[in-house]
């Protein structure tokens, strides 16, 4: 299971490691600000500091404990989770359907499963779950020239609609896209026919229709909502709305870190979680929203490198599953505060308050660590 | 086994144009930011800066409670808060020291009371004083100069007209737990509403609450309220109607005093509960102050137990109450006839145990109307002895003993236990335990040993053996209505639970004996007889439980005995059965029957009243 040799460290890629920290710092900075609460302090002997942030110091916990995940995501050995993968699809499979049972309600929805005192979130693990058991299963069964056929997709695309099916029950609309979309990009990025592409659209297509009667109020409205926010001023209309205020607001160079009115004056809904970068464009700009944006987008560019340089198949793929993991994050949070995409109510990667995204986000790339530092070596996998 | 296979897949190709996707995102995104930051920055930076609308939620007024003829038990007030403005405070410690001195309160309460966390943001007003009196206010307001950063706020609070008046029943309301908010019952609720916790408010508290109104209020640059954008009117929550007769609930808690125990009064024939009345009670008013701790764990915790509903939640054996269903189980069975005579020298010997009698020198001959009257044990004994355990336990439940009343008033339905041969097996492992000895049926025979109920399935069961035979559900709920009194909803019929399946005449039998019991010379019920002037007949039945301590002669106070009457009037026609419990109290006939009597003085007064009323009119 864990398989590590101090050998290994001298493949080790020290810039990725440095974009996966640089981010969080980055977010617990713009976090401070967002969870800045007058009446809360919290004062430390060493160093002599008194924080006004719950959430900023909470979110310090759970990087620490991102790193540590992280760790144990480096030293897991790659055939273990090749071996495991299907059993672990099956069990988070196995939780969700647990929280379709016996899930815990918050906000409307059931989404936590709570245990001995924790409470966790299935969907997170299922996300890389997925990535595992999809890298398995495509790496076997390559496509054959010019892409998957529809019978060589079916069970690749079964992987993926099941859990989707059960996350879009709970009901939890931004994961289930979340999830959707990590499964297409592996399947794409190994190729598929433009007939069985078509093929797999049309009944998408025809099922538009019924599937908006299925959707649940709350997610019509947000779509409704999104095409014209003037509809709901009380509800998602006035969150897109205000956080186009915010983002806009900040201009070039921002309005300075603390000085956002919009988080501070608490016009701007959720913004230690969701719209976290409404905070971050607001106080620093858009000097600061493009630094940031530019630092996911090296994150991406060096796993891609990483992908090129793999060696086999299996480690490749899951590599660009965790890739497409925090790409999906990144462009759906992003695109929904700048009021692009529907508000789906998905974390920033890295960045957002959260326990369960911090830790799983850290978890994978320490497993792309991982991976990638044992590319020389010649070890049956799989 | 290769693991490599690049040489069909080209992933350079792939890669590629992975990025390409991905680049073309990131683009678009930062054209967008360029957009609402660099294009349009001025017009949203304008907008953050002049255009502020916050949204303001306006809580609904509460739906009011009504006794059932329209007496209000519970309605709206306006509370007047003493809040501080920490921003607008030059010395807080100071302000709040001299508020103290005005209020008269110790200035460290008030203290703790503001440094009290709760998050909040800038220039919102954190409460130093919940509910102050208005000559409270006339004077913070005579003194605001001096008071910088204090305000004075108005909020909602509930008004419970009667004080401590069915305290049990009406319950109370008071913040949002962080646990509730978690519940998906509670999705539409926010920090600091206030619901139902308990009782009526709590069971109805989706009828009462109605639903809020927004306001949305231009406020300026430090977020303070400039101005109103627009406003969406609140619904007001439902008025209740309860089944209570506010002057028989009245009778029912004034008769409990502070003695611990439950009074019910049923209608018989419909379950509408007239009284419900636990006691020791709470003053549901003292939920809008801010309670400390300590007041909280007193209502909460503690010996008196104030909280506890014991009218559906306490559980108590029945002592001689019981020997109604027995002496229905032995009819029905025909392991007893109307004339047949026991004799009852004291005390009855059941295999190597001796049990006695509550009379030590017994009865004598005594048949059924006899022993029921007298309350005879060596006569329930024997007849136990013949029904076995199972048998009893059939009637009981069928008389709605040991199974859930049906009330909707709690959350949690406790019910009493009635014992089995089953129940025993079921509930101990030891195979020695499981087993049921003849010895333990004479206890069960007289409602002691294992038997415990609760006063509402007493009162259930009593009603069905007046009725007819009918297991009716009790409630509490007459009619629902908007505050406009629109929509009106008063479907709430009388619902048969079941049936007891008993003969017709073994009920009649039954029930003159009970007539016997507080009407003949010999009876141990006739402190339950209602002043002549109302020319109204009682019949019921005592009972003395023992408390399990008492068995081995312990003698204090809490281990004294349980009284209990449960009764009926008028005996031809009942209209009202009143069941009548006192923990500890000692002997049912001396303690519980005067508390029923009372109450049904109370019912059958005003009646008399209204009657006198009506006829004058019609003359």
């Amino acid at each position: 299971m864990v398989q590590i040799d101090r050998r290994l460290f001298s493949h080790f890629d020290f810039l990725l490691l440095a974009l996966s920290l640089l981010l969080p710092i980055l977010g617990l900075i713009v976090l401070y600000s967002a969870g800045h609460d007058a009446g809360y302090a919290k004062t430390f002997t060493w160093p002599p500091i008194t924080i006004h942030s719950q959430a900023f110091l909470r979110q310090a916990v759970f990087i620490f404990l991102g790193l540590g995940c992280l760790l144990a995501g480096v030293v897991i050995s790659p055939s273990f989770i090749s071996r495991m993968s299907y059993w672990i699809y099956a069990f988070c499979l196995l939780l969700l359907i647990c929280v379709e049972l016996y899930g815990m309600v918050a906000k409307g929805s059931q989404r936590w499963l709570s245990m001995g005192g924790f409470h966790i979130q299935p969907a997170e693990p299922m996300k890389l779950a997925l990535v595992f058991v999809l890298a398995k299963c495509l790496s076997r069964n390559p496509p054959s020239r010019g892409g998957y056929r529809l019978r060589e997709a079916a069970l690749p695309l079964l992987l993926i609609i099941m859990p989707v099916a059960l996350i879009v029950a709970q009901p939890d609309l931004g994961t289930s896209v979340a999830v959707l979309a990590i499964g297409l990009s592996m399947v794409l990025f190994m190729g598929i026919r433009l007939k069985t592409l078509l093929m797999l659209c049309l009944p998408v297509l025809i099922g538009v229709y019924p599937a908006w009667h299925l959707l649940h109020p709350y997610q019509k409205k947000r779509i409704q909502v999104l095409l014209n926010p003037e509809i709901e001023p009380l509800g998602s209309g006035y969150q897109i709305q205000q956080s186009k205020i915010a983002v806009g607001s900040g201009k070039l160079l921002g309005k300075g870190f603390m000085r956002g009115t919009q988080s501070q004056l608490e016009f701007l809904p959720e913004h230690t979680t969701d719209f976290v970068f409404s905070v971050l464009a607001e106080e620093w700009g858009f000097m600061g929203s493009i630094l940031v944006l530019v630092l996911y987008l090296v994150l991406l560019y060096r796993m891609a490198v990483l992908v090129l340089r793999s060696k086999d198949l299996f480690a490749a793929l899951t590599i660009v599953g965790v890739a497409s993991l925090i790409f999906a994050h990144t462009i759906i949070n992003v695109g929904m505060v700048v009021g692009l995409l529907p508000v789906v109510g998905l974390p920033l990667p890295l960045f957002s308050y959260g326990g369960s995204s911090v830790v799983s986000c850290m978890f994978a790339i320490g497993v792309v660590l991982g991976f990638d530092m044992r590319r020389l070596l010649f070890i049956g996998k799989g | 086994m290769p693991v490599y296979e690049k040489t069909n897949l080209n992933l350079a190709l792939r890669v590629n144009v992975a990025l390409g996707v991905v680049f073309f995102c990131f683009f678009i995104i930062g054209l967008r930011l360029w957009y609402l930051q660099i294009v349009k920055g001025d017009y949203f930076r304008e907008k953050s800066e002049s255009n502020r609308i916050r949204i303001v939620y306006v809580r609904p007024p509460r739906g009011l409670i009504y006794d059932r003829d329209g007496v209000v038990l519970a309605k709206n007030r306006p509370a007047f808060n003493i809040e501080l403005v920490p921003e607008d405070c030059p010395d807080p410690k100071q302000i709040i020291k001299r508020v103290a001195q005005i209020t008269g309160q110790p200035a460290e309460k008030l203290m703790a009371q503001v440094r009290e966390h709760r998050k909040r943001h800038a220039f919102e007003a954190k409460i130093v004083l919940k509910d102050v009196s208005r000559d409270v206010v006339a004077k913070i307001a005579a003194r605001r100069y001096e008071l910088p950063g204090i305000i004075i706020t108005v909020t909602p609070a509930r008004d419970y007209v009667y004080g401590d008046l069915a305290a049990h029943v009406l319950g109370y309301i008071r913040e949002i737990t962080n646990e509730q908010l978690q519940r998906r019952e509670y999705a539409r609720y926010r920090m600091r509403d206030l619901v139902g916790q308990y009782g009526i408010e709590r069971v109805w508290e989706k009828f009462l609450q109605g639903s809020r109104g927004a306001q949305a209020v231009i406020v300026n640059a430090t977020g303070s309220t400039i101005g109103e954008a627009w406003f969406e009117p609140d619904k007001p929550g439902r008025n209740i109607t309860l089944t209570l007769d506010v002057d028989v609930q009245r009778a029912a808690d004034e008769a409990l005093k502070d003695q611990a125990g439950a009074i019910v009064a049923m209608d018989p024939n419909s379950g509408e509960i007239l009284a419900l009345s636990s006691s020791p009670r709470f003053d549901p008013n003292s939920f809008t102050k801010e309670l400390s701790a300590a007041e909280w764990a007193a209502l909460q915790g503690g010996k008196e137990k104030r909280m506890h509903n014991r009218a559906v939640q306490g559980t108590y054996p029945p002592g001689s109450v019981f020997k109604i269903i027995m002496a229905v189980a032995g009819l029905s069975e025909g392991v007893i006839s109307k004339n047949e005579i026991v004799n009852c020298p004291g005390y009855l010997n059941v295999g190597n145990r001796l049990f006695r009698c509550h009379k030590k020198e017994g009865h004598g001959a005594v048949n059924l109307f006899l022993a029921l009257v007298q309350s005879c044990d060596v006569y329930f004994y024997t007849l136990g002895n013949r029904l076995g355990v199972d048998r009893i336990h059939d009637y009981a439940v069928r008389f709605g003993l040991g199974t859930p009343s049906g009330l909707e008033l709690l959350q949690d339905n406790v019910t009493g236990l009635i014992p089995s041969t089953a129940w025993k097996k079921a509930r101990f492992s030891d195979p020695e335990n499981q087993k049921w000895y003849p010895g333990e049926t004479p206890s069960v025979a007289i409602g002691q040993g294992a038997v415990t109920v609760t006063p509402m399935e007493i009162t259930k069961a009593v009603s069905a053996l007046i009725n007819g035979g009918f297991l009716m559900k009790p409630y509490l709920v007459r009619k629902i209505e908007s505050s406009d009194g629109t929509l009106i909803d008063d479907d709430f019929q009388p619902q048969i639970m079941g049936k007891v399946g008993v003969a017709p005449e073994v009920l009649s039998l039954v029930r003159e004996a009970l007539v016997g019991v507080v009407n003949d010379p010999r009876g141990t019920g006739k402190r339950a007889k209602l002043s002549p002037d109302l020319d109204v007949t009682v019949a019921g039945k005592t009972g003395t439980a023992q408390v399990i301590g008492a068995v081995h002669g312990i003698t204090s106070k809490e281990f004294k005995d349980h009284a209990w009457f449960v009764g009926y009037a008028p005996a031809e026609k009942p209209e009202i059965v009143v069941t009548a419990l006192v923990e500890n109290g000692g002997h049912g006939g001396a303690v519980a029957a005067p508390l029923v009597k009372k109450v049904m003085e109370a019912f059958f007064y005003k009646r008399l009243k209204v009657e006198s009323i009506s006829t004058n009119g019609s003359n």
